[in-house]
């Protein structure tokens, strides 16, 4: 029973040690000192006559430490060991306090925003000028343009204000490249239309779209014969001897001398 | 007038009167909708699936079921509900205690015609079992596949997805049919001559009328015939060119497949042969145009929001390019 309420005091003692030591601001080392050699019962004061080891500081390390720039705290020694960037920025920084009357720009609390918005500044100047001397489209960059598609259409780009229609017909007939004939006069016949202001030519336009224009009925029928005649030689590959083509011909010369 | 130069390469007499004739039967019941008609049954010969979609009552289901009625072929329905499961169209496999063994018993997705009612209202794991079906004409279950029997077209019918209780179809889903169908509200006189039609009906059952016009050997046959006319390789081009604008289009988030250019052809093809010639014309193209690609392109969130359609959309990008001539 002595046993076990010694052991209780015991722990009861170690455990106020423990939380004693915080309140008591002490530093650490003196509790490390004085531990080892207090017995429980002390009737006599022991001296500790162990050996002191003493240490000293590297003087190579420490010398190491001391030419190495990122521990130079003062000011004036930091800025020797800066590149051109930093430097650039350090002087940029100090202009900007001048200007303002302040000697300590960077640790001005008021300054830290603008700085962040000058070189956010900088930085969509540098884009900019690098965009253009790229030569690119700053308004394509954030609004996706639709962009050109290079299909190889042989007849693509083709202006039949520009096709001399008589030559290349005869150059057609010289090769019996009918079929090429026929749709040679089905675009001279557009281009008249065109010129008489009977229809407005447009590449997009589909063939019903010039019928539709024509106001005129007896017009509008014959173009549509003649259109029949084109789709069918041209989109649907039908063949054409000479005998056929001078049939088609006569048509679109008649057409011709209507519009006239 | 074309007769006196160019003699018909192909005969299209068969397709052509089969064409007037189904165009004759729903004109019995279905008033308007001429393009939407059209549409069905260029969908049909070229062998695509066809989505309906529309506001309730404006005859999606009904012209759907005409269209069945008109060809002598299995016909099923299934109605999407949400609680359908891919078994339930699909089919199990299920156990005969007197043979003891599994049997496969097939799904309703086992017909000729299919008619899938109110598509959009199956969540995304029943529309799923129809995305082999659809494309590869067969199902898979437990390791062995059924192939379907030709011909095999789905119609499926659907509300816009602003309706309540609707899912938006997975666009895998989407791009296997060949048409998205619009059909609108009727004009004042198609919804007078609809009361007076209705009116006057004897019979309570309108699909009693209703003869069949095709059958199944029939649509295989037609179906060939189609494929087989000419196209012009620059129409060829014409078509891969709209596809590659739709996507480059800023207005776009998501642009056409190949299967969409595949579908643009082949369903011009029908129109062509519908039309009696055998050959396709860059108009076949532009009127098929936006009903293969209104439901295979997405747009832009932004406008969407403006309330642009993808059929502005697809007309703009025709509107832009050269028409081979």
């Amino acid at each position: 029973m002595h046993k076990l309420l010694f052991v209780c005091f015991l722990l009861f003692a170690v455990t106020l040690n423990a939380d004693a030591r915080p309140l008591t601001n002490k530093p650490f080392v003196k509790h490390i000192i004085q531990k080892p050699v207090v017995g429980l019962v002390v009737d006599s004061i022991r001296l500790d006559t162990s050996k002191i080891k003493v240490h000293a500081f590297n003087a190579v390390a420490l010398d190491k430490y001391k030419k190495n720039p990122d521990f130079f705290y003062r000011e004036a020694d930091a800025k020797t060991g800066l590149n051109w960037w930093q430097r650039f920025w350090n002087w940029f920084w100090e202009l900007i306090a001048k200007l303002f009357g302040n000697s300590q720009p960077t640790a001005a609390p008021s300054f830290s925003f603008l700085k962040y918005i000058i070189e956010a500044a900088a930085v969509v100047l540098l884009i900019f000028i690098i965009i253009k001397l790229a030569g690119l489209n700053i308004s394509n960059i954030f609004n996706r343009e639709a962009t050109e598609i290079q299909v190889p259409y042989s007849e693509s780009l083709e202006n039949i204000h520009q096709i001399t229609f008589d030559e290349e017909i005869e150059k057609a007939l010289n090769q019996r490249n009918y079929r090429l004939a026929i749709r040679l006069l089905y675009l001279s016949t557009l281009k008249q239309l065109n010129d008489a202001h009977l229809i407005q030519w447009q590449l997009e336009k589909t063939n019903s779209a010039y019928l539709n224009e024509l106001s005129d009925t007896a017009q509008r029928q014959s173009f549509g014969i003649l259109t029949r005649q084109f789709e069918y030689v041209w989109y649907g590959d039908f063949p054409v001897d000479g005998q056929s083509f001078q049939n088609i011909n006569t048509l679109f010369h008649d057409f011709i001398t209507m519009l006239k | 007038m074309e007769q006196e130069f160019f003699e018909q390469r192909t005969d299209l007499s068969r397709l052509n009167s089969a064409v007037e004739q189904i165009k004759a039967n729903l004109g019995k019941i279905v008033v308007g909708q001429h393009d939407a008609i059209d549409l069905l049954i260029a969908g049909i010969l070229a062998d695509g699936h066809i989505l309906i979609e529309g506001v309730p009552g404006i005859a999606k289901t009904l012209t759907a079921k005409l269209i069945a009625k008109s060809i002598n072929a299995k016909f099923s329905r299934i109605q999407f509900t949400p609680d359908l499961m891919p078994s339930d169209v699909l089919g199990t496999s299920v156990f005969n205690p007197k043979t003891v063994e599994f049997e496969f018993k097939q799904g309703p997705i086992f017909g000729n015609i299919i008619l899938v009612d109110e598509i959009n209202r199956a969540p995304a794991k029943t529309q799923s079992a129809l995305f082999e079906v659809m494309e590869e004409r067969q199902v898979t279950i437990d390791g062995y596949s059924h192939k379907m029997q030709e011909p095999f077209i789905v119609l499926a019918t659907q509300n816009p997805v602003e309706h309540e209780g609707t899912y938006r179809l997975p666009e895998a889903q989407l791009d296997r049919f060949l048409f998205k169908i619009e059909i609108k509200y009727p004009s004042l006189e198609e919804e007078i001559a609809i009361i007076a039609q209705q009116h006057q009906q004897k019979t309570a059952d309108q699909l009693a009328e209703v003869t069949a016009v095709l059958n199944a050997e029939d649509i295989i046959a037609l179906r060939a015939q189609v494929r087989s006319l000419h196209v012009e390789p620059k129409l060829l081009e014409f078509v891969a060119k709209i596809i590659h604008e739709t996507r480059s289009n800023k207005s776009l988030y998501l642009g056409g497949s190949p299967r969409a250019s595949l579908a643009i052809v082949n369903s011009a093809k029908a129109l062509a042969a519908m039309k009696g010639r055998d050959f396709i014309t860059p108009e076949d193209i532009i009127w098929v145009g936006p009903a293969v690609l209104r439901h295979r392109i997405m747009l832009t969130p932004d406008k969407e929001m403006e309330g642009v359609t993808p059929d502005e959309v697809v007309a703009q990008i025709i509107q832009k390019i050269e028409i081979p001539r």
